[in-house]
């Protein structure tokens, strides 16, 4: 069965830093969707997420809730997005391109990273339920086959997962973007 | 039903996880009920947007660039490993020691985080001959039908020709064409067509990877291609070996052989028929001396041998490549492939099918030609080609759908067997998908 999320923190501080990858593989998609939602270059989008995990491991040592650790990494790829935005204006200061390239961005911000924060907001069984349905493509009955639950208890999490997550955005439509700001990496 | 049991049932309901009867209920409620009808329609509205982000992020595959620079950074004082050293002696070993036999010099399973490094260091010395490439042009051969899926095998299909003309600087653009089927990113947006079908489908935005040709552009990127593979083969246990060989120009060749499994029962319907989902045993060749790679082979590993499956046999570093490459001209009367399926005016009987009676109703309609009924069926209008193939066909039989871990969690397979109007009879699997918006069954392959 699948460790949680802070098992493989302490399993990578404890010197198996190759569990890292369960991790990466784990919060690949929903990050580069989040940062999808920020940077509309694909290839920006690829390198900002790399980043991101990249300083997340440099930094794992300093992570105070180790069960936190994909809400910890969003507000590091926020943070990272924000650098490469900056960057990419200062290269390009007078160029439509990036004119329209940061208006997307701060556009999109409205619309779409909300849904990965709320997903890092979710207490890790509802988060895993939903990461496995959505973003490994996996059916209700591979999920139950995976963790090795009944079928009616996966229906049920996500049943449960689907009002946190609109509780949650609900929440989050009249409030700024709160990822994590208080651990930095 | 009354409003707790609705509640209760509304995901299972929703995933089509309820038996007819249940589901019946469900939707009798739901029709009389305001209150549970907006939990529905805010339940699937969620879960349009999730399907959504899963969708876009199918093909993201950070794991391997991910973890080799991770392990740049574990290891960064450490210069040179004891298996470094090792690798670098008996690498000398192979060279001018046979003039034609290959030397195996090294077949091992690499267990430890240090070796991972030190071999990685090892096998990249070649791809940073090209890490700063502008440009690349591959020519290669593949066993598919010339207009089957980019990521598509089948070993007992010729040979058909394809290429890909990739720019990375100073704008990644692409092109990936096989004779019956062309993709290309022009940097602004991504475009299909599928010729025979006069089918189109584009994405609005510039993707660095679609319509499942991550494969190819996985090879093409040289500087990460094989430390991916050897990555990929620590973590998940392939073998992996490396050998030099003299070759016909009478340079030595370093030969780096990777087995790799796609983690498949292989009792799945969708085992060996495309690239993700074949056991295969690839083959790549660098020139040591200049360290560029030189030709790739795919062998699909099947239980009856090995069958060559891919063959790349023609590299051309930074050429300049026409921007109009990037680009191609779509027929007037195009047909374009929809992402999500309207609504029908009467879309509840066709959402409350099963794939089985789907499939059923659409081969049906082929058979009575009515292109419209069997348009409800499809992502795009009914193609000529599919028209005249299957009008006027004999329907003999449907049977139990059945599943693939290699597929979607949405997508099931019906086999079937029908006579056509030339009187062949054919036996084949219908591949059908659910659609999330409408809840109807649509063609998806296996025609």
């Amino acid at each position: 069965m699948d460790l949680t999320d802070k098992e493989y923190v302490e399993r990578c501080r404890d010197g198996h830093q190759e569990d890292f990858r369960v991790l990466v593989d784990r919060y690949q998609k929903p990050l580069f969707a989040y940062l999808a939602g920020r940077l509309r270059d694909g290839r920006q989008v690829e390198e900002a997420a790399q980043e991101s995990f990249v300083r997340a491991f440099l930094s794992l040592k300093k992570l105070r809730k180790p069960e936190s650790f994909y809400s910890w990494l969003l507000g590091i790829a926020g943070r990272v997005a924000k650098e490469q935005l900056r960057s990419l204006k200062h290269r390009q200061q007078d160029c439509e391109v990036t004119e329209s390239i940061m208006a997307n961005a701060a556009d999109s911000q409205e619309e779409n990273y909300p849904l990965e924060e709320a997903i890092a907001a979710l207490p890790e069984t509802y988060r895993q339920v939903i990461l496995l349905r959505y973003y490994e493509g996996l059916s209700c009955q591979e999920i139950a086959t995976r963790l090795a639950l009944p079928l009616g208890t996966v229906t049920k999490t996500l049943s449960r997962a689907y009002a946190l997550l609109r509780q949650e955005l609900a929440a989050r439509e009249s409030a700024e973007p709160t990822v994590n700001q208080t651990e930095l990496p | 039903m009354n409003c707790a049991e609705c509640r209760e049932n509304l995901v299972a309901c929703v995933e089509g996880l309820l038996d007819r009867e249940e589901s019946l209920q469900c939707q009798a409620h739901l029709e009389t009920c305001a209150a549970c009808r907006a939990e529905y329609t805010a339940i699937t509205r969620l879960q349009r947007q999730l399907v959504a982000r899963g969708q876009a992020t199918a093909e993201v595959s950070l794991v391997e660039p991910v973890m080799r620079q991770v392990h740049r950074e574990q290891f960064k004082p450490e210069r040179e490993t004891i298996m470094s050293k090792l690798l670098k002696h008996r690498w000398g070993l192979g060279l001018g020691a046979t003039a034609t036999a290959a030397v195996i010099i090294l077949i091992a399973f690499l267990s430890t985080p240090k070796i991972q490094a030190a071999a990685a260091e090892v096998m990249t010395k070649g791809a940073q001959a090209v890490a700063r490439l502008a440009s690349i042009h591959l020519h290669g051969q593949v066993r598919s039908a010339p207009a089957e899926n980019f990521g598509d095998v089948n070993s007992t299909e010729d040979f058909t020709s394809i290429e890909l003309w990739k720019q990375f600087e100073p704008e990644l653009k692409w092109r990936i064409e096989k004779p019956g089927r062309v993709a290309a990113m022009d940097g602004q947006s991504t475009l299909l067509l599928v010729k025979p079908m006069n089918l189109a489908m584009k994405i609005s935005h510039p993707a660095s990877s679609a319509f499942d040709t991550g494969w190819l552009q996985k090879i093409a990127d040289l500087s990460n291609t094989i430390t991916n593979e050897l990555n990929n083969a620590l973590a998940k246990g392939w073998k992996l070996s490396l050998t030099e060989e003299r070759g016909t120009d009478g340079r030595t060749k370093s030969v780096v052989t990777v087995e790799a499994k796609a983690g498949l029962p292989d009792n799945d319907y969708l085992k060996n028929k495309s690239f993700d989902t074949s056991d295969t045993r690839r083959v790549y060749r660098f020139d040591s001396q200049n360290g560029l790679l030189e030709a790739v082979q795919v062998y699909l590993a099947g239980k009856s041998g090995e069958t060559l499956i891919f063959e790349l046999n023609q590299i051309d570093y930074n050429q300049s490549i026409d921007p109009s490459v990037f680009q191609f001209e779509l027929p007037a009367n195009v047909n374009w492939y929809k992402e999500e399926l309207p609504k029908l005016a009467d879309n509840d009987k066709y959402a409350n099918m099963t794939a089985q009676e789907s499939a059923r109703a659409l081969f049906e309609a082929c058979g009575r030609e009515d292109w419209v009924e069997a348009g409800k069926f499809f992502p795009m209008p009914v193609p000529t080609l599919f028209r005249q193939y299957l009008g006027g066909l004999q329907l003999i039989s449907v049977g139990e759908p059945f599943n693939s871990k290699g597929a979607g969690p949405s997508d099931v397979f019906v086999p079937y067997e029908l006579k056509l109007k030339d009187g062949s009879v054919k036996q084949m699997n219908l591949h059908l998908r659910k659609d999330t918006q409408s809840g109807r069954w649509f063609y998806c392959g296996g025609i």
